[in-house]
């Protein structure tokens, strides 16, 4: 078990699998990575030596931003949308998509659950 | 995609001569506009500007913040006409109770 980057704690998995538990680092990342520490990216985790860990923590930290910054990243530029009062700002304010999706049908992963219309089953019943 | 850097921003080139008309006029009027589609360049900053949304002109006072996007993203062309839910929901209970 090795803790990089703050909170994460990657399991006894291969390395560039691990590495993509931290927020901000995906497959192309960790790769990536590997091959600047020089360390075989298939190599586990637990297999890791002490120097091997501090050299990623340093690259990491270098090189990338990841978990709380980035998030805090992500979300000044949605807030900066939202108070500049621009179409995409007002999209993240309804929590609609904001990408020119369509929304009569579909839409779930913003508009979250259906929610059911009042009065619908009532209208169709009579 | 987004568009290629050796083409500069888009803008019409009539904009730039009203903008610069009201640059030297001391008053803070409205420009009227119908270019929805020019990007925000930094020599607009301060100005006010009244993007024609096809019904209207919204007054957009520019901002720093706004350079790179487009006129019309600050007038939004459709209106979203929603009942008031709490309404609906009495006149509904009135219904039923009749």
């Amino acid at each position: 078990m090795a803790r990089i980057a703050g909170v994460n704690i990657p399991a006894a998995k291969p390395l560039h699998i691990a590495l993509r538990y931290i927020y901000g680092i995906g497959p192309t990342n960790a790769l990536e990575i590997c091959e600047r520490v020089g360390v075989t990216a298939t190599k586990r985790v637990n297999q890791l030596t002490e120097s091997e860990v501090l050299r990623i923590r340093e690259d990491i930290d270098k090189n990338y931003k990841v978990e709380g910054d980035l998030r805090r990243e992500v979300a000044m530029n949605i807030k900066r949308l939202m108070d500049l009062g621009c179409y995409r700002g007002l999209r993240h304010r309804k929590g609609l998509p904001v990408r020119g999706q369509r929304t009569h049908t579909n839409a779930r992963t913003r508009k979250g659950k259906a929610k059911p219309i009042a009065g619908k089953k009532i209208a169709t019943k009579k | 995609m987004s568009r290629s850097v050796w083409k500069g921003p888009f803008v019409d080139g009539y904009l730039l001569k009203k903008a610069e008309k009201a640059r030297g006029s001391t008053r803070n009027e409205i420009i009227k506009i119908w270019s929805r589609r020019s990007t925000i360049l930094p020599q607009f900053v301060g100005l006010t500007f009244g993007v024609y949304n096809g019904n209207k002109f919204l007054p957009v006072s520019v901002t720093e913040n706004m350079i790179g996007h487009k006129f019309g993203e600050f007038a939004p062309t459709r209106f979203f006409k929603a009942h008031s839910v709490a309404d609906k929901k009495v006149e509904k209970t009135e219904g039923t109770g009749s």
